[in-house]
């Protein structure tokens, strides 16, 4: 039987950070993946992550995931493709199907980083062709190059469906309406305005109680739901789609934990049946280490990091590394990992409601996290949203989230997020803004946007992230759409801004009436040239 | 270690509305016989599965056995943490058996031991 140092299962963000520490160290290491492709879940987030630099916030997903590949296979990790893991026995010895055959091999260490499963809702005709995971849709537009479907309801407003949503409006599709059961807009309310502002519609309290159709969706009914989650008769409503996308949550895929002997447990926070580990990642089993989402669902970037813990700790395990050169580098990686699980959030924060204000004292707006956008009662409140005239960058960042790529951003020292990686950013109006856009570019949350007021003849401008092909030209003419998605007033394209640095987050500028500055967000040409 | 009391059930099946809807695609096992199957003293994941064949499919519980545990711990008010641990088997991905008899991997023949709590 062959025999391994290190035997890492999933080639995800986990798995793969896990061998680069573990090789990094010296150590024999072998990945199995049972996909075609390594890089799990990464591949398919083209958007951009948050966090700090050391988190490569700013860095769409696949990009850290081309980094991740290329550091293992310059550290020399044997990455076996199409390498099914079937079962994890005694001794380490896990066996493994590839090209038909099943094999056994037995690793000094193990790191089971399976990653998770999604989870699906039942309803009157869930099984019909058309109803598809979240995951799904995005194997299907980002991996594949195939649209789901022309109208797509999303069901689940937390992070997955809200990046999916902005994901399938990306690619041609339409997004006439998100619901969520819960009273709140799960995910961050940075990523439900891009949504909102794009004409999406909130629905909140509300689930998908059926899918019409004879062979494929052809509509949904959706209903309000009382306090328990259950229907209100009376309240449902057909809406006219042809794709019904769920969004409700992932499940731990630890059944191989549990097939290895590890003590496992459950705990509805992390999504389910996760093993006990200790804080390196080390199961009940000695010598069996678990990582990301299969031991609690949380993000790539925390996936990483528990991945580098583990495989680091194995090499100091096996004598590869001191326990002072372990120590130091754990340190670092759980200082790290602290900040990407702070703030509104976090982990531990799952169901919370009762947080009403910012870590600052502002109160959290009631309109987003209902309906997805702020509303003019927020306008006085947030600091980086009070425009002072000239050229200005309007930061519409309003809850408490480990992020900080602005403040990197400005050349200038415009904008200041300070000590804690969660404070809002500030705008320090000392400082003259360029109108640079680079800080428009660096905000994963696409949340900053540029005013200018001196125009002249009554007309401003307003500069937006806009993701969306083709872009539009200078001189363009369209409507300026509000944080709501409802049309504010007429507007030209100024020009487009793009840059390297930008990464495919390009600037646009249009022009609006000096009036309309405050509430201008969106763009929609007038005339819609259709995506190819 | 808590010991499981089963009684016989006083107040007869009471059928729901959706009772008819599938919940294990794989093996078209619906709402309704899980309900039947607890109310006839299934207590676990593991004995609705011996009984239904509820997540021995394809996609082996990947899709449905989130789903029969929020039944089984509505039917029988608990949580669904406390309906015991659902035992992840070897294999964990459905395999050919004209694979696995290409391979002798040691330890499917010892595999057949079921662990009770
Ligand atoms: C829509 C969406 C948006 C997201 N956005 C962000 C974001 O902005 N920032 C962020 O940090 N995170 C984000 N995430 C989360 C992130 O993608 C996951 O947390 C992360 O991928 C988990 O990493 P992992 O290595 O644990 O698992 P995965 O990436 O799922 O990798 C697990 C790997 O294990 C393999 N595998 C599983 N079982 C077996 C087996 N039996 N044998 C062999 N191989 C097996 C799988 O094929 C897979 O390649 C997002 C997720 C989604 C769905």
């Amino acid at each position: 039987m062959k025999r391994y140092e290190v035997i890492v299962i999933g080639a995800g963000p986990a798995g793969l950070s896990a061998a680069c520490a573990a090789a990094e160290a010296g150590l024999e290491t072998v990945v199995f993946d049972e996909n075609a492709r390594p890089g799990g879940q990464l591949f398919k987030q083209i958007h951009k992550f948050f966090g700090s630099r050391e988190h490569q916030a700013r860095v769409r997903g696949v990009r850290i995931g081309e980094n991740l590949l290329k550091r293992a296979d310059e550290l020399g990790v044997k990455t076996v493709l199409g390498a099914t893991v079937l079962g994890v026995y005694e001794q380490k010895e896990v066996a493994v199907r590839t090209e038909g055959e099943v094999r056994s091999y037995r690793g000094d260490a193990i790191v089971i980083a399976t990653g998770a499963s999604e989870n699906m809702l039942t309803f009157d005709g869930w099984t019909l062709p058309g109803v598809i995971g979240a995951g799904a849709a995005q194997t299907l537009m980002n991996m594949h190059g195939v649209r789901p479907g022309a109208r797509v309801l999303m069901v689940g407003s937390g992070n997955v469906g809200l990046v999916v949503s902005f994901q399938l409006l990306q690619a041609g599709c339409e997004v006439p309406i998100v619901v969520d059961a819960a009273p709140r807009i799960g995910g961050y309310g940075v990523h439900a305005s891009k949504l909102a502002r794009a004409g999406v519609e909130f629905r909140t309290s509300h689930t998908v109680v059926k899918a019409i159709g004879a062979g494929r969706v052809e509509g949904a009914v959706i209903a309000e739901v009382d306090g328990s989650f259950a229907p209100i008769p009376g309240t449902e409503e057909t809406i006219d789609v042809d794709t019904i996308c769920i969004a409700v949550g992932l499940s731990p895929m630890s059944q191989l934990a549990d097939n290895a002997g590890c003590e496992m447990e459950y705990d509805s926070a992390k999504g389910g049946y996760v093993p006990t580990l200790n804080d390196e990642g080390l199961s009940s089993v000695p010598g069996i280490y678990c990582a990301g989402d299969m031991a609690g669902i949380e993000e790539a970037s925390s996936a990483m990091i528990q991945g580098s813990i583990a495989g680091a700790a194995i090499a100091r395990d096996l004598g590869y590394l001191t326990p002072d050169e372990f120590g130091e580098r754990a340190e670092r990686w759980r200082r790290s990992l602290d900040g990407i699980r702070s703030g509104m959030f976090a982990p531990g924060m799952k169901g919370r409601t009762d947080i009403t204000n910012t870590d600052e004292g502002y109160p959290l707006s009631a309109s987003l996290l209902a309906r997805g956008f702020l509303d003019g009662a927020d306008d006085g409140i947030f600091p980086s949203m009070i425009y002072s005239g000239g050229m200005r960058p309007i930061i519409e960042c309003t809850q408490n989230i480990p992020c900080d790529p602005c403040q990197d951003a400005c050349p200038r020292g415009c904008i200041v997020v300070g000590e804690d990686i969660t404070d809002l950013p500030r705008l320090d109006i000392g400082k003259k803004c360029t109108g640079c856009a680079l800080c428009v570019g660096a905000c994963s949350g696409q949340a900053i946007f540029l005013i200018d007021d001196s125009l002249g003849d009554g007309y401003g401008t307003v500069g937006l992230p806009y993701e969306f092909l083709p872009l539009p030209s200078p001189g363009d003419p369209g409507k300026a759409l509000g944080r709501d998605g409802e049309v504010v007033c007429d507007a030209s394209v100024v020009e487009v801004r793009d840059s390297k640095a930008m990464d495919k987050t390009p600037m646009l500028v249009m022009k609006v009436p000096v009036s309309a500055l405050g509430r201008a967000r969106f763009f929609r040409p007038a005339e819609n040239k259709n995506y190819a | 270690m808590s010991v499981m009391i089963r009684r016989k059930n006083d107040s007869p099946f009471a059928p729901q509305p959706d009772d008819g809807m599938t919940v294990c695609r794989c093996e078209e096992v619906t709402k309704g016989e899980i309900r039947r199957a607890v109310y006839d003293g299934a207590r676990t994941f593991g004995e609705v599965k011996r009984r239904l064949r509820t997540g021995m499919g394809l996609c082996q519980g990947q899709t449905c056995q989130r789903l029969v545990l929020a039944i089984i711990s509505r039917e029988l008010g608990k949580s669904v943490g406390d309906l015991g641990k659902v035992t992840g088997r070897m294999p964990v991905r459905p395999v050919l058996m004209e694979e696995l008899s290409r391979s002798g991997v040691e330890g499917m023949e010892s595999e057949g031991a079921e662990h009770h709590e």
